[in-house]
């Protein structure tokens, strides 16, 4: 019987923590369960340089398959924003039951087909946090030039209710914010923010809402996918399944631990909720830019359609058990 | 196997005196092509673009352009000559005011080639025209210039921050203080050295024609504007008005309007500035091009799992890991470019330094520590190739190199002090 | 031989002109930094598009100097041995290394640089963050363009050791930017 050996390019760096083991856990389980007929060699950012250029490479065939997350390539392919989370959207389990049990999957397909691409969720973080202010946020005119980090459309969103979104490398992030150059910095959850150290200069650590559930994507180059034989293309599908899934785990394991690290030794970070009339605006401005996007291309309206559909139906579900035990919860403590 | 034997070729070919940026990409092709087919060079233009995309980079023609103004409109000489005048007849004078000049340069930028560049165009006309030997000028200057590795801000503790997991903050302040012991040896030393030889620092010729009194207050009076404006860099970032990489723009723009003051202002000069920065710019960026593709090839033909294995061979135990793990990355940092060994090898030996109950904030540093050292040290020191890039033709890179040793000596000493007292550098080996 | 010093000249201007898209980069570029600063801090204007333009720019200047460094020798070498050899010894050197090394890297990324490029038009590629620049295709084609001037470049190069060899040229004293310092 051959062995496949299939190179997958992700964006994280060596050791990412949470993103990264994802991407080893999948190759593993793969390894494991076609007894070495499948192996997954992982190349991180630092060997190919191109943390962005994954869709690309595979794309090319310079990989058989990559670990990112669609909205990356939004600049390309203006539809594969749709794949990761959309503010005011779906939750993680809200979101997996589109994927796999909606039209989700297909969609995506549709989405990635005409490039030669499968694409696969890839492991979600949950409720990413709505990132760290310095100052806090009492109204929509405290947000009114406000220098925030705060990509792709999300921050169109903000910029929507008068942010200015501001780049700033990686790398100058902690002095910009430690400095006042920038106001406020939107990263992941406290997990990752931990190893940042914003907590050290920010006191001021707002709830999320612009990404309910931050889905990462497998890639598989097309051909590559179709040369294998059947048996390994499940073994394949079903471990990146099961670790996008154990990914979300992770992560709320993780950012548990990392926030009560956080609440013990950084008494000066408070918890707030942007004010009403702030949701309201950034809520208003959400259903603009997503109305402009499904004018603009069929395909789009479809998956806001499917989307919008799926999350009132589901989220009917959602508030009668889920947010029913959790009020529940919150009447007894 | 591959890797390591296109590092003995570069070795050879870099003798025959091809420039640098082109004898790494030469090779690279030939082993590229050759063990992994043309297809390996589909990467090239993601790894240039990433360099594109690298705006921190952005400090290098930034912070040159400073430097040609400031060269070009005889300020930074001014600076130097006053401040060495300070030292009245005390030689050495003005390879302190370099190191004092590089510090603060470092102190605003963590990009080596952009401080080592601009700290040669400042400094070594003027130490050179003051008969210093050429030696000590050069080595004064290359080691003042590569302080911006770990004076904080600094490249080398992002990555390594990134690579760790710690927190940048806590890395820069932990830098702090080896730091200036750093600064403060490579004066003592330089006092020492000049003590005994006071021929390769002549002191600034006395001006007779007035009192010492007043030879002191003209200086500082000229030192003001150029130092003024190094200051308002370093300021700019303090206050947050801009950020380590803007903050040159401002030096940039800062050094004309000196030059308007001073009435040494003319669009002709500027644009002359801006041909001397695009040559010397292009001199270091086509070094990063040829080896980062020098790089693709070791990695994708296996050397980064070789040295993963050699890595994995270190022994375990406290004492002797974190020995032979500075000895091999600093024998690594002959040959290797320090962004590699913090991307292959130090991940490799974190898991290993945290098992051992290793602080790794202390490992870090000496980690950082070593890597600095890494810039200095020939064959491949990055630092030497820079400063040799704008040297005038009577500096050999042989005097470069001989120059250099003195100070990569004291790095390895402040490093073995680090080991062994991580208290006086406020640390603890074990947490 | 006069063809050569012909094409020689002719190879030279074209560096010369790509020295001159490297130097006016340079200059705009310093005053994009500077503007988005003050922007930013007196105004708390911040624009995205802007900022983009900073690292457009800054790329052009080193993708463009570098074919216009290697004209002028401005690329440094290790001068151990290199210094003391005759000028028909360098020029050997420097005709081998152009033809072996320099041209066939800059036709390889060249050729990469060019689908690289063309892939980025045809997916009418642009920034994914909010003001940012559209047609990013411009920006990533400054590769291919900058290979085919290092090529173009190297090839100058060959021709002037030519020149050299025939006794009509010879190199200066110094070698790399030197003498700028
Ligand atoms: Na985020
Ligand atoms: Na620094």
């Amino acid at each position: 019987q051959d062995t496949f050996t299939l190179k997958l390019a992700e964006t994280w760096g060596p050791n990412f923590p949470i993103f990264g083991d994802a991407t080893k856990n999948m190759a593993a389980m793969a390894e494991k369960m076609s007894d070495g007929r499948l192996k997954i060699q992982i190349d991180s950012a630092n060997k190919h340089k191109a943390p962005l250029g994954v869709f690309d490479m595979v794309r090319a065939g310079q990989y058989d398959m990559g670990h990112s997350a669609s909205y990356y390539w939004k600049g390309k392919v203006p539809n594969t924003l749709f794949f990761t989370s959309m503010p005011f959207g779906m939750t993680a389990l809200e979101q997996y039951a589109w994927f796999y049990y909606g039209d989700g999957m297909e969609l995506m397909q549709e989405v990635y087909e005409p490039f030669g691409l499968k694409s696969f969720p890839g492991g979600n973080t949950g409720v990413q946090m709505g990132g760290w202010f310095r100052k806090e946020i009492k109204s929509v005119e405290d947000l009114q030039g406000l220098k925030m980090r705060i990509p792709g459309f999300a921050g169109e969103v903000f910029a929507e209710v008068g942010v200015s979104p501001t780049n700033i490398a990686p790398g100058e992030l902690y002095t910009a914010l430690e400095r006042n150059t920038i106001d406020a910095v939107e990263w992941v959850g406290p997990a990752l923010d931990l190893r940042l150290g914003f907590q050290q200069i920010a006191d001021y650590y707002y709830t999320g809402w612009h990404e309910p559930a931050t889905e990462l994507q497998f890639l598989v180059n097309e051909k590559v996918w179709e040369k294998l034989p059947a048996d390994l293309q499940e073994i394949l599908r079903i471990s990146m399944r099961t670790a996008a899934y154990d990914m979300l785990i992770q992560s709320q394991h993780e950012n548990a631990k990392a926030w009560a690290n956080i609440k013990e030794e950084y008494p000066n970070v408070q918890i707030k909720n942007f004010p009403d009339e702030v949701f309201q605006a950034m809520y208003k401005a959400n259903n603009k830019l997503l109305k402009e996007a499904a004018a603009g291309d069929e395909l789009a309206a479809k998956i806001i359609k499917s989307q919008e559909d799926y999350l009132k139906d589901s989220r009917a579900y959602t508030d009668i058990s889920e947010r029913a035990y959790l009020n529940t919860m919150g009447s007894v403590e | 196997m591959i890797g390591m034997i296109m590092f003995l070729a570069a070795l050879f070919m870099l003798m025959l005196g091809f420039p640098v940026a082109f004898t790494f990409g030469g090779l690279a092709l030939f082993f590229g092509v050759f063990s992994q087919g043309m297809d390996l060079f589909a990467f090239m233009p993601y790894r240039i673009m990433s360099v594109m995309q690298n705006t921190v980079l952005m400090a290098v023609p930034l912070f040159i352009f400073m430097g040609v103004v400031l060269q070009r409109t005889r300020l930074a000489e001014q600076l130097l000559t006053s401040m060495g005048r300070l030292f009245g007849g005390l030689p050495g004078g003005l390879a302190i005011s370099t190191i004092l000049v590089g510090a603060l340069l470092a102190a605003s930028t963590g990009v080596v080639g952009a401080s080592v560049v601009a700290m040669g165009l400042i400094s070594l006309p003027v130490m050179l025209a003051h008969n210093y030997d050429k030696r000590l000028a050069t080595g004064t200057i290359c080691a003042a210039g590569t302080l911006g590795q770990i004076v904080p801000p600094s490249i080398i503790l992002i990555i390594l921050g990134d690579v760790l997991g710690l927190p940048v903050g806590d890395l820069f302040r932990a830098a702090v203080g080896p730091g200036v012991v750093l600064i403060g040896l490579y004066i003592v030393y330089i006092l020492i050295m000049t003590r005994f030889k006071p021929e390769t620092a002549p002191p600034m010729p006395e001006d007779n024609s007035i009192s010492r009194k007043k030879e002191v207050m003209n200086a500082l009076l000229a030192i003001i504007p150029p130092l003024a404006l190094i200051v308002i860099v370093l300021g700019s970032i303090f206050t947050g008005i801009a950020t380590p990489t803007e903050s040159s723009a401002l030096g940039g723009v800062g050094a004309i309007v000196l030059a308007i003051i001073y009435r040494q202002f003319s669009f002709q000069m500027v644009w002359n500035a801006s041909k001397d920065t695009v040559k010397v710019t292009a001199m270091v960026f086509a070094i990063l091009v040829g080896a980062t593709a020098f790089s693709m090839v070791f990695s994708y033909t296996g050397g980064d799992y070789l040295l993963e294995e050699w890595m994995l061979a270190l022994p375990g135990e406290k004492w002797g890991f974190i020995i032979l793990a500075m000895l091999v990355i600093m024998v690594l940092g002959f040959f290797i470019d320090f962004v590699e060994i913090s991307f292959i090898i130090v991940p490799i030996l974190a898991p290993v330094a945290e098992a051992l109950g290793i602080n790794m904030l202390w490992f870090a540093i000496l980690i950082a520590m070593n890597l600095q050292t890494s810039f200095l040290t020939p064959p491949f020191g990055f630092s030497l190739f820079y400063l040799r890039g704008v040297a005038p033709p009577q500096v050999r890179t042989i005097d470069i190199y001989k120059g250099v040793l003195p100070f990569i000596l004291l790095q390895v000493f402040v490093l073995a002090l680090i080991v062994i007292f991580p208290e006086w550098f406020g640390m603890s080996s074990s947490y | 031989m006069q063809w050569i010093i012909k094409l020689d000249e002719g190879l030279a201007r074209l560096s010369n002109f790509c020295g001159w898209v490297a130097c006016v980069a340079m200059l705009l570029m310093a005053g994009n930094v500077f503007f988005d600063v003050v922007a930013r801090y007196a105004f708390n204007e911040v624009s995205i598009g802007m900022q983009e333009m900073e690292w457009h720019l800054y790329s052009v200047v080193f993708l463009f100097g570098i074919p216009y460094a290697l004209r002028t020798d401005g690329h440094v070498r290790v001068d151990v041995l290199y210094s003391r050899w005759s000028n028909k010894a360098k020029a050997w050197v420097n005709l081998t290394g152009a033809l072996v090394f320099v041209v066939p890297f800059a036709y390889l990324i060249g050729i990469y640089g060019y689908d690289f490029a063309l892939d980025s038009y045809n997916m009418g590629e642009g920034s994914g963050d909010p003001g940012g620049l559209p047609q990013r295709w411009i920006i990533k084609s400054a590769i291919p363009v900058s290979a085919l001037f290092i090529a173009i470049a190297g090839l100058n190069m060959a021709t002037f050791a030519l020149r050299v060899m025939s006794g009509e040229k010879q190199y200066e004293g110094e070698n790399s930017a030197g003498g700028l310092a």
